[in-house]
């Protein structure tokens, strides 16, 4: 079967995530989708796996032996798909391994293969007939694994493959596979590549979401690449493109330079945090970072490269094996956010503000004073109107809409709580303040005015640490770009705040590049050398 | 500078907030007065007699006292099956103190205080230190204080331990009985406690969302603890109250009081996940299940009915909460 969207549109409330993407899938072929975050990727994988409805355009399925008259992308034919969830996707074929594992653990290896379609006798599940599809399964992908033990007890790189027979068990003629070695070792990458190219080869279509390019070349046969919700490559052959080709087609056009207050950081000034060749049990190995007074160190990265790990380990909430941490110019070491917060004035801004910052049946006021409980109580006693003097310094400076100091926070909008739970760093009168992904689900016009106030707790002389994985976000906010990848800091970049000699810098780093080339070769694109399979915009 | 501000209209003050949890109170409220009256009608002004009046009172005071005991532990997201048979090892501990070694009563009351303590400070202990579920180790615990209270006396009776106490427990101010006065005393605290005092509110917040009380500087363990210890105090309190109430006390004492430990909080509206108190919702409550009583006993109807009345009136309870929770999550 060959699968062709075409105009694809998909519309999330102050975000058009999907704006247009054509791509056509076909037989016997590995085809990589990439983009950077935010480009759209995952929405299009959940269209093509019936999670999402697309908003416009349409998905065919056309037949195995079907010629269709003149070009095929444009001209019709096949069948138009409707998934009204994820089942029909499946039943059309379409199976999905997820980064995240969808495994029981306790369940064997092949009562997890065949999980989705267990073969039943008498009502009953029939376990000889789960333990042959099992069989079947893993033969097609030439793995051995004991079908009896319990998925619980395989190495991740087992259960990944698992995974793929689980997928396989549903018939799919189209595997989706999303990051699937970001936790394998490279030994196991080879293996799980093999199996790739075995299900190219028996005209399977394998559709790679990577990362990493080196992956990419090694196994893809053609690329897709997003931007802005935009397919701006259709399935260009790899052979016929260099990496650096495309890293530029992910990082486009020139995206409108803005650069925050001007800030000047005195580079001979104690830095406010650092951190000398810290490992943590966690897996970091030898981080080195500076944050001085009044400056914004951008942390970048993809998801699962460690970053708010390494937030957590400087909290004292994951363990330093190796290296020191200063906080002032002292060396220090934290046990607990407690200590953080009152001792080094450490404030961390989660990522998952419902999750792990916000106490949703408490009132606004209480959330914001939670981290001066201490010094407002007296006697141990805290009185709320003393809560609600300390919010009502915050509600017009940070814009908070809210109908009054006691209403539950629970109540208010994502970008109000996000606003809510900064609030409660800001009262705690931090030195530093570790923000994590500030603005992931906000809508632009408060993503705008919150980029406009950390910038100004910067030239308040603040330090910084923004970790986020949206690269205009960073290059719009951080005055110095520092990389991870996998646990470890891969580089770190001047920010001249010109989105595209630096996303450019960034995103080599990010995929084992060196920068170096990359500026010379944004260089060049901006005296106007062509780039090959952009359409001229 | 400041920010666009985007505030729209700044309402009253303080409307809505938990208005969820005001309109339990208020429900409650009717629904206990409306229950009084119909009882006080249809038993003929029997129930607006003096002594059974006084009744009514003195022995809401325990299921008061018991319910605060499980609603400090549910307001950190635990539960503690433990309260009431410690309650009756504390009142036995202390009767036996008096009887056997003539300890003065107050002296005996402090003790049984303690105790209740020091045993709801072993189960937090317990609690955070083997990181098990607070249910399975409150099971074991309750297992254990059961049988170390029929390892005080064996099944026998103590009374006459002390008739200063019993006189007073009996008493009555301004018409009220002083038991129940008490208890009221104590819900005030509690009340104040969750209201007021810094260590209250870091156990909502350890209870509403751990994650973010941990983030935000707050001890989730000491959060555990504390209320642990908080709740054996409680169960101490309505050991000394039974005490002080009843004149005679064995080890079958506490047996009967782990229903109307749930129910009261679950009832009164406090979330079973943690986060939530409402200590006047908990008294109104058990105020309800207590009228539940006073009608099996004027009415003369079998006593499984209340069992089943109570059990029926905490189910629909539970679905209510969760019906509002329903509705009022973003």
């Amino acid at each position: 079967m060959r699968l062709i969207a075409t105009d694809l549109v998909k519309v999330f409330p102050g975000v058009r995530a999907l704006d247009g993407v054509t791509i056509d899938l076909r037989p016997g072929t590995v085809h990589a989708l990439l983009g950077e975050n935010g480009a759209g990727k995952s929405t299009l994988i959940k269209i093509l796996t019936g999670v999402h409805k697309p908003d416009g355009g349409t998905l065919r399925l056309v037949p195995d032996g079907w010629q269709a008259p003149g070009d095929a992308a444009g001209g019709a034919g096949g069948r138009e798909l409707n998934f009204g969830g994820p089942a029909d996707a499946q039943l059309a074929g379409i199976g999905v391994v997820h980064q995240e594992r969808n495994l029981v653990p306790a369940f064997s290896v092949a009562e997890n293969i065949a999980l989705q379609r267990m073969p039943r006798s008498r009502g009953l599940v029939d376990r000889a007939a789960v333990r042959r599809l099992a069989q079947g399964c893993l033969a097609e992908l030439e793995v051995e694994l004991d079908l009896d033990r319990p998925v619980a007890e395989l190495s991740v790189a087992q259960m990944q493959l698992v995974e793929v027979a689980k997928a396989l068990a549903t018939d799919s003629r189209l595997l989706l596979l999303d990051e699937p070695t970001s936790s394998l070792t490279s030994e196991e990458s080879d293996h799980l590549y093999a199996v790739v190219r075995r299900l190219r080869d028996q005209g399977r279509i394998v559709v790679l979401v990577s990362h990493k390019l080196e992956e990419v070349f090694a196994v893809a046969d053609t690329v897709t690449v997003l931007r802005d919700g935009r397919s701006v490559a259709r399935g260009l052959a790899l052979g016929d493109l260099t990496r650096s080709q495309v890293v530029d087609l992910m990082v486009g056009r020139a995206h409108a330079d803005i650069e925050l207050g001007a800030r000047s950081v005195d580079p001979r000034a104690t830095p406010a945090l650092e951190l000398e060749a810290v490992s943590t049990a966690g897996g970091h190995r030898d981080v080195s970072l500076v944050v001085r007074p009044g400056e914004i160190l951008g942390l970048y990265g993809l998801v699962g490269a460690g970053r708010s790990e390494l937030a957590r380990a400087v909290l004292g909430l994951d363990t330093i094996t190796s290296g020191r941490l200063l906080v002032g110019g002292r060396p220090v070491t934290i046990g607990s956010v407690g200590q953080a917060l009152r001792e080094h004035r450490i404030g961390y801004v989660t990522e998952n503000r419902k999750e792990e910052g916000i106490f949703l049946e408490q009132t606004v006021s209480r959330n914001v004073a939670v981290t001066v409980w201490d010094r407002l109580a007296r006697w141990g006693v805290v009185r709320d109107r003393s809560e609600d003097t300390v919010l009502a310094r915050y509600v017009d400076r940070l814009g908070i809409r809210l109908s009054g100091p006691r209403q539950l926070a629970g109540q208010l909008s994502g970008g109000n709580q996000q606003k809510v739970s900064l609030a409660k760093w800001l009262a705690a009168d931090c030195a530093v303040l570790i923000i994590d992904e500030p603005t992931v689900g906000i809508d632009v016009r408060t993503k705008a005015a919150f980029h406009q106030l950390i910038a100004e707790l910067a030239e308040g002389g603040l330090a910084i640490l923004l970790i986020s994985s949206d690269l205009p976000e960073v290059v719009t906010l951080a005055d110095r770009i520092a990389v991870m990848r996998d646990h470890q800091l891969v580089g770190e970049v001047d920010n001249d705040h010109h989105y595209t000699t630096m996303s450019g810098r960034v995103i080599r780093l990010v995929h084992g590049e060196s920068p170096e080339s990359g500026a010379a070769e944004a260089g060049a694109s901006e005296t106007g050398a062509p780039r090959p399979g952009v359409p001229a915009a | 500078m400041t920010l666009p501000s985007l505030v729209e209209t700044a309402g009253p003050s303080s409307p809505r907030v938990r208005a969820s949890l005001r309109g339990t109170e208020v429900v409650l409220a009717g629904l206990a007065l409306a229950a009084f009256v119909v009882l006080a009608v249809t038993t003929g002004g029997n129930l607006v007699e003096p002594a059974t009046l006084r009744a009514v009172f003195q022995f809401l005071a325990v299921p008061m006292v018991i319910g605060l005991s499980q609603m400090v532990v549910l307001a950190v997201g635990q539960m503690n099956l433990s309260v009431g048979v410690l309650t009756g090892l504390t009142a036995v501990a202390a009767a036996a103190l008096m009887a056997d070694r003539g300890w003065p009563a107050w002296l005996a009351v402090l003790a049984a205080l303690v105790l209740g303590l020091v045993v709801g400070l072993a189960n937090g202990l317990l609690v955070v230190l083997t990181r098990i579920n607070g249910f399975i180790i409150t099971l074991a615990t309750m297992t254990i204080i059961s049988g170390v209270r029929y390892g005080i006396n064996g099944t026998g009776t103590y009374q006459g331990y002390s008739d200063g106490l019993v006189s007073l427990g009996r008493a009555s101010v301004l018409g009220i009985p002083t038991v129940f006065l008490a208890a009221v005393v104590v819900a005030v605290l509690v009340w104040l406690f969750f209201a007021r005092a810094v260590r209250g509110r870091q156990l909502l917040a350890s209870g509403g969302n751990p994650l973010a009380a941990r983030l935000s500087g707050i001890s989730n363990d000491t959060s555990l603890v504390i209320a642990h210890a908080l709740s054996g105090l409680l169960a101490g309190v309505a050991g000394v109250l039974v005490l002080a109430l009843s004149g005679s006390v064995n080890a079958s004492i506490g047996d009967d009081l782990l229903l109307p430990s749930f129910a009261a909080p679950i009832i009164g509206g406090v979330a079973l996940a943690g986060g939530v108190v409402s200590v006047l919702g908990t008294c109104l409550a058990a105020f309800i299940v207590r009228l539940v009583d006073v009608a099996q006993a004027q009415y003369n109807i079998n006593p499984r009915w209340v069992d089943l009345v109570v059990g029926a009136v905490v189910l629909g309870a539970v679905l209510l909460s969760q019906k509002r929770v329903g509705r009022g999550g973003t």
